[in-house]
């Protein structure tokens, strides 16, 4: 089933134009790799989806981008609404300057999904343990997430995530701060998500690409060069760019 | 005389320094490796050029003066005189030599004038020569010591972080100079005012204390009731927490504006317009605070049926808060641009709204800043002078309403120190007494501060 549907996406920095044209349909419940070479705009691609790109002033973006066949960027969208079904994670963790806790209640108290104390405790706890850190921190959640390792700041970036139990998450380069060890943890988290929530990560380490994705688009100055299934795109790609860039040819 | 010594010397300077490199070079020239790059081999030159100078003129300032006023005071040995009278020949024959002395000259005098100048010009003359040849000693025997694997390096950077010490040594000896005169004028005053009295009584009156004859012995007890400082330190917080509450939410406010919501091109130019206000003179707020806005205030109170004095803490504390508002919105907004953006993006991704952002994420990070800014314009505040000065009153009224007159330490001390000082007099050594509690409480006010950054930056970081 088709989860997100883009159509003819152009993105503008001020005159530079960053994407031309983009049109990708991602699967539900699947996890969609975007690979390419630094600046080709994957990450753009990323951030439009759930309307971060309205943070940066002078970023424009045209066409179609439809989620559960609404479309975003028309002006009746709720930019509140859209990311709570819509989370990200950032090529950096970034967790707040404030308690395990506080960093995971964060999302449920703005949206206001808890009652009570006891239904917020529910929210952090399944949601630590979704991020596969529960067992790690249950014991220190009223310390400060700055306090954690690399790794678990990471998945604790992804706990606050999945506490709005968002339909998509967007990952940007959810790896790339990271050492092997930490790396294999969240890939195999990813894994496990997919079973809630449908996943778009980019990423530069096509092995990463490979291992934990369905369905893969390769981008290359702005365009979407080719995509489909992580088999094909790896083993037998229609494009001789794709081909190149997978066997290192460039990039 | 000395001025054209010390240019010839700078100008040795260069000179071995120009002959240092050029020795590196010739050095370089025959194929060899050097130690260090050319121009340490200059520095190196005009590093011993400075030193020996430095040393000589030094030694020369120390006991030039000395030495002459033995050698003069040698005649007068034996003859009976008193040193006091001795020192007062002395100063009388300098002044005859240089032409300022305006009383009776005695031969006696006349004679140690001459000596004295004589004495001068050949102390000036060998002092040029010593200098001189000393440098020019060290210089060439550097010079002939320096070879391709001659140390250059070292010495010279050893050389700089001597330099870079003793500016940093000259700053902290002159605040400890500062601090210790204070200390010890505040030890006289509180030899004759108890220091109850000053730190608990309530009747600031300074004006009392003009009235002593200094010729006349001193009397404690006709200082009672005259140096209680509680009035005061009351009206200094007062106007201080006036100032305060103008500045810190206004100042506060305009930072998260410009750090936050306002375009790069009003930020451009509104930051600068902020920050023109601290750069307006305080005298100007003084007379703004004391004929405009005192005097509005007044008219205002008065259709109101209030009381206003002219002279009120509200247009002096309102006033030093327009005063600090830049401080703290200048601060607040560096502070809470240096937010990272990744923290930002976390909460926008969120679903949370720029407000929530600021409220929840932002002024949190930003927290140890923001205090810090508040922190330094309440020092300003308390340490203000003439804004108080000119628009609250002289008079130590020990009061708590806003629209009275009251006075605060700084504006005491210069109601003190205005006009004919006397060293040694109760009256003048208030002033050190004041000037020393205000120098414990920013010191305590700094303290704390400090203390409160440290403990929240642990928490978080």
């Amino acid at each position: 089933m088709i989860k997100i549907k883009a159509k003819d996406v152009d993105v503008f920095y001020g005159k530079k134009q960053a994407l031309f044209n983009i049109s990708l349909d991602i699967e539900e419940n699947q996890v969609t790799a975007l690979i390419g070479p630094s600046g080709c705009g994957k990450s753009t691609f990323l951030r439009c989806l759930n309307r971060m790109n309205d943070v940066i002033d002078i970023c424009s973006v045209k066409g179609e981008i439809l989620i559960n066949d609404f479309n975003i960027n028309d002006k009746s969208c709720d930019v509140v609404r859209l990311r709570e079904k819509i989370g990200m994670v950032f090529q950096k963790p970034n967790p707040f300057p404030k308690t395990l806790y506080e960093n995971v209640s964060y999302g449920p108290t703005i949206h206001g999904m808890a009652q009570s104390k006891q239904e917020m405790d529910e929210i952090v706890e399944t949601s630590l343990k979704k991020a596969a850190l529960w067992e790690e921190v249950k014991d220190r959640l009223h310390e400060p997430g700055t306090g954690l390792s690399g790794g678990q700041q990471q998945r604790l970036c992804i706990a606050r995530a999945i506490s709005v139990r968002p339909e998509v998450i967007l990952m940007d380069e959810p790896c790339s701060a990271l050492d092997p060890i930490a790396t294999a943890q969240i890939e195999e988290l990813i894994d496990e998500l997919k079973k809630e929530h449908t996943i778009i990560i980019v990423t530069h380490s096509m092995a990463q690409a490979a291992r934990v994705s369905q369905n893969t688009g390769f981008f290359h100055l702005g365009q979407l060069i080719e995509h489909g299934s992580t088999d094909k795109i790896f083993k037998n790609p229609d494009n001789k760019k794709t081909q190149d860039y997978i066997t290192g040819r460039f990039g | 005389m000395n001025l054209i010594l010390f240019t010839f010397i700078v100008l040795l300077g260069f000179t071995s320094y120009y002959f240092g490199r050029k020795k590196a070079y010739t050095i370089q020239s025959t194929k060899k490796r050097l130690t260090a790059l050319p121009q340490f081999y200059g520095y190196y030159l005009a590093i011993w050029c400075a030193i020996p100078a430095f040393i000589i003129f030094s030694l020369w300032a120390i006991f030039e003066p000395t030495i002459v006023k033995l050698l003069i005071l040698s005649d007068y040995s034996n003859q009976g005189y008193l040193d006091d009278e001795l020192n007062l020949l002395y100063e009388k024959s300098k002044a005859l030599s240089r032409g300022q002395f305006t009383g009776e000259i005695t031969p006696f005098i006349e004679a140690s004038a001459e000596k004295y100048l004589s004495l001068r010009s050949i102390a000036q003359s060998s002092k040029v020569v010593i200098v001189l040849s000393a440098i020019i000693a060290s210089v060439a025997y550097a010079y002939k010591r320096i070879s391709s694997n001659s140390r250059t390096r070292e010495p010279v950077e050893k050389f700089l972080k001597a330099v870079l010490f003793t500016a940093s040594l000259a700053a902290i000896l002159t605040t400890v100079g500062i601090v210790f005169s204070l200390i010890f004028q505040t030890i006289d005053f509180f030899k004759v005012i108890p220091l109850f009295d000053f730190v608990f009584g309530t009747h600031w009156y300074p004006a009392k204390a003009f009235v002593r004859d200094s010729s006349e012995a001193l009397d404690p007890t006709m200082y009672s009731d005259t140096f209680g400082a509680v009035p005061i330190f009351a009206g200094t917080f007062f106007i201080a927490f006036i100032a305060m509450c103008v500045a810190i939410p206004i100042g506060l406010m305009s930072g998260i504006y410009l750090a936050e919501y306002a375009s790069t091109k009003v930020r451009q130019y509104a930051k600068p317009l902020i920050e023109i206000l601290a750069g307006i003179p305080t005298v100007v707020y003084g007379f703004f605070a004391a004929l405009t806005v005192g005097p509005f205030l007044k008219e205002l109170g008065t259709s109101m049926g209030l009381e206003v004095s002219a002279e009120s803490a509200l247009a002096a504390g309102g006033v030093m808060g327009i005063m600090i508002i830049p401080f703290i919105s200048s601060l607040s907004d560096d502070v809470i641009t240096s937010v990272p953006q990744s923290l930002r993006d976390g909460s926008y991704a969120m679903g949370a709204t720029k407000s929530e952002t600021i409220k929840r994420v932002i002024f949190p990070a930003a927290l140890p800043g923001i205090v810090g800014s508040i922190l330094l314009g309440v020092s300003r505040a308390i340490g203000e002078t003439m804004i108080v000065v000119m628009a609250s009153g002289l008079a130590a009224n020990l009061t708590l309403n806003p629209l009275e007159s009251t006075s605060t330490i700084t504006a005491q001390i210069v109601v003190i120190l205005i006009g004919d000082q006397a060293f040694g007099d109760p009256k003048t050594q208030a002033a050190f007494a004041l000037g020393m509690s205000l120098f414990l409480v920013t010191l305590c006010l700094n303290i704390v501060a400090l203390r409160v950054v440290k403990k929240y930056r642990e928490k978080y970081e």
